[in-house]
């Protein structure tokens, strides 16, 4: 979806130039008008901030070892341990915080990968049809006829344990990938139907050249919704995994990780911050992602813009 | 009108999905790191057991045999005995206990989805923009950013510890045995048959929690669902008749709009059916059922391959006729689908 409506002498200063792009543009305009999306965006910059503040600041070896002796155990929130402190007597707050840190890594990763590996099947399942289309996009099938965490589950059981978090992602992002590639195939089937698309071909353009100047760059917004829905899809699966046992390995100041432990340890003789914490900025996280994604799909299907009359 | 060349083409090509699954099952499993041989036999086995455990197993066949093999069992749903768990329990067994106890669980979370799901999508529909509106999105939003294995103990710890007046975990109290009156393995539907009201009662409140956790999911998606297709049927010229022809507008949305808006809600019932199975594997994890979710955990955990295969070969195999039956459904309610 082009955006660049302006020509050069309307753009007078870089600010203004922006505001008028946004205007052009119905995609972003009905997203910022959207107030839930901008809420969800809101969650996500405020957890970025404290992901990236926990690394900068905390020392991973410090926060994971057990501070038995040192620390009350299983204290309740208050002044000094506001999160309350765990069975290992570690304090939660920062734990929680580092958490963030290791939701935002992993799950960029395991989204990052898994657009790639999708966009990549995708754009050249379309384009070149036929036999590869057919391969491709049946060995999808094959991947999307499992329900995802018993697929995530069986495929995690491959990697070595030590592997902690990366076997989840690995197993995640083979999951997640034939949704991007369903979705890539169809756009790009769309956009290879245009007229221009055949006259770079005719002016002799190689099948690279028309696949990442052409066709990718008109297939980014079903992309980035895709990619918005399943950040937060990641994050609780990976969670999920490590909840089951199948994620990060023993001490890891994962979101997850706490949850299993404070709820089979904690929950029912009462200590309930140790789950309680690391669950919600989970839910939390998960939510900014949904309700963006949700105001991206909104804003991309032009049926929901208008009012009925 | 039966759509019979619908249904049979749509079975025909089921065959090659459902042997890419077995295949892709077949090749995790070998690339599983473990010998299953020394899982069966024991650490402190003699090398000759181990070797001839192996051989039992047709372990020292060429890989293509051994596939070739595998595929004539898968499809006669024959996946040999239980390494671990239950020992020299074959696995059809195993499953035929625990899958319809996941089963239930399942369709009573569904069974709330569609339930409250529905009702709220038109609510949203009908008063769009509105503060109800809005609620109801972010309510639904919420409902599927929240993990069943946060929302699940919180529950809990509300209904069970705090207010005392629900089960902690299992699926009836330990005072009954439902061994006697198994007939269908669904523990609600069993006490129901055998009369038990006082049993009935027990497995119902065992229900509830969990039936919630996993539906709220369901309801989510269903909602959010049932208002964008009620949003669009509202815009269709059918709609504009009935209201010209001097229809209320109350008759309107609920005889034209409602009935045609329920066609593609059908559809995302199918689609959510698979995250409902991997829910009812947290589900069961965080209230102690021991279905079928809860035994392949296990089972991964403690490699016991020949459950893992039954148990992944089965889920894939129910989520793949659940939307079969969707299709023909969809095909069926709306025939252009059919071509």
């Amino acid at each position: 979806m082009s955006t660049e409506t302006l020509t050069d002498g309307e753009t007078e200063t870089k600010s203004r130039g922006f505001i008028d792009r946004v205007r052009a543009s119905p995609f972003l305009s009905q997203l910022l008008s959207n107030r839930l999306a901008l809420a969800g965006l809101g969650i996500i910059v405020a957890m970025l901030v404290v992901a990236i503040y926990a690394r900068l600041t905390l020392d991973l070896e410090v926060i994971s070892r057990s501070q038995l002796g040192t620390n009350p155990n299983r204290a309740a929130p208050s002044l000094e341990y506001p999160f309350g402190t765990d069975g290992q007597a570690r304090a939660l707050l920062p734990r929680v915080g580092y958490g963030a840190w290791y939701a935002m890594l992993f799950g960029t990763v395991t989204v990052g990968a898994s657009t790639v590996l999708g966009v990549g099947l995708g754009i050249i399942a379309a384009y070149y049809g036929d036999i590869t289309d057919n391969v491709i996009m049946r060995t999808m099938d094959v991947l999307l006829a499992f329900p995802s965490l018993l697929l995530a589950l069986a495929l995690v059981s491959i990697f070595p344990d030590e592997l902690g978090l990366w076997r989840a992602v690995a197993a995640l992002t083979l999951v997640y990938t034939p949704r991007f590639a369903r979705v890539v195939r169809g756009a790009a089937l769309t956009v290879l139907e245009n007229e221009y698309v055949d006259a770079t071909v005719a002016l002799g353009a190689a099948d690279p050249r028309v696949l990442v100047r052409h066709v990718l760059p008109n297939c980014l917004a079903p992309i980035t919704v895709q990619s918005t829905l399943n950040f937060g899809l990641a994050i609780i699966d990976l969670a999920a995994l490590s909840f089951l046992g199948f994620g990060a390995s023993a001490g890891t100041p994962s979101w997850g990780l706490m949850l299993s432990n404070g709820v089979s340890q904690g929950l029912l003789t009462g200590v309930w911050w140790w789950s309680f914490f690391p669950g919600l900025f989970l839910a939390l996280t998960v939510l900014g992602f949904n309700l963006l994604g949700d105001g991206m799909r909104d804003a991309l299907d032009p049926r929901m813009r208008e009012a009925v009359d | 009108m039966f759509p019979k060349r619908f249904v049979l083409k749509r079975l025909l090509l089921l065959v090659p999905v459902l042997i890419g699954v077995a295949t892709l099952v077949f090749s995790i499993l070998h690339l599983s790191p473990g010998d299953p041989a020394l899982t069966i036999a024991g650490e402190r086995a003699s090398q000759e057991f181990v070797e001839r455990i192996r051989a039992d197993l047709g372990l020292n066949d060429p890989i293509w045999v051994q596939y070739i093999d595998f595929l004539g069992n898968v499809a006669q749903f024959d996946f040999g005995e239980s390494y671990v768990i239950n020992r020299n329990t074959s696995v059809r067994e195993v499953l035929t206990d625990t899958l319809p106890v996941t089963l239930e669980l399942a369709l009573y979370g569904q069974l709330f989805g569609i339930l409250f799901g529905i009702p709220l999508g038109v609510l949203s529909a009908v008063k769009q923009d509105t503060i109800t509106d809005h609620a109801t999105r972010v309510g639904a939003l919420t409902g599927i950013s929240v993990p069943i294995f946060w929302s699940g103990p919180l529950l809990i710890l509300l209904f069970a510890q705090v207010l005392g007046i629900l089960p902690t975990s299992g699926r009836i109290s330990s005072v009954y045995s439902v061994v006697d009156i198994r007939v269908t393995g669904m523990v609600t539907i069993d006490t129901l048959l055998a009369g038990n009201w006082e049993m009935f009662r027990s497995a119902v409140r065992h229900m509830l929690l969990p039936a919630l956790v996993i539906g709220v999911y369901s309801m989510a998606l269903i909602s959010r669902m049932m208002r964008s297709s009620m949003l669009e049927v509202v815009r269709q010229d059918y709609m504009r008749t009935a209201r010209a022809k001097g229809q209320g507008a109350k008759i309107t949305v609920l005889k034209h709009g409602f009935r045609n808006a329920l066609i593609p809600v059908v559809t995302i019932i199918g689609i959510q059916f698979g995250g409902l199975l991997g829910g009812a594997v947290l589900t069961e994890t965080v209230f102690a059922i021991g279905g079928i979710g809860t035994l392949l955990v296990e089972a991964i955990r403690v490699g016991d391959y020949p459950i893992v295969q039954g148990t992944v070969l089965t889920f894939a195999l129910l989520f793949t006729l659940v939307n079969l039956i969707v299709d023909v459904t969809y095909s069926y309610l709306d025939p252009r689908i059919q071509q």
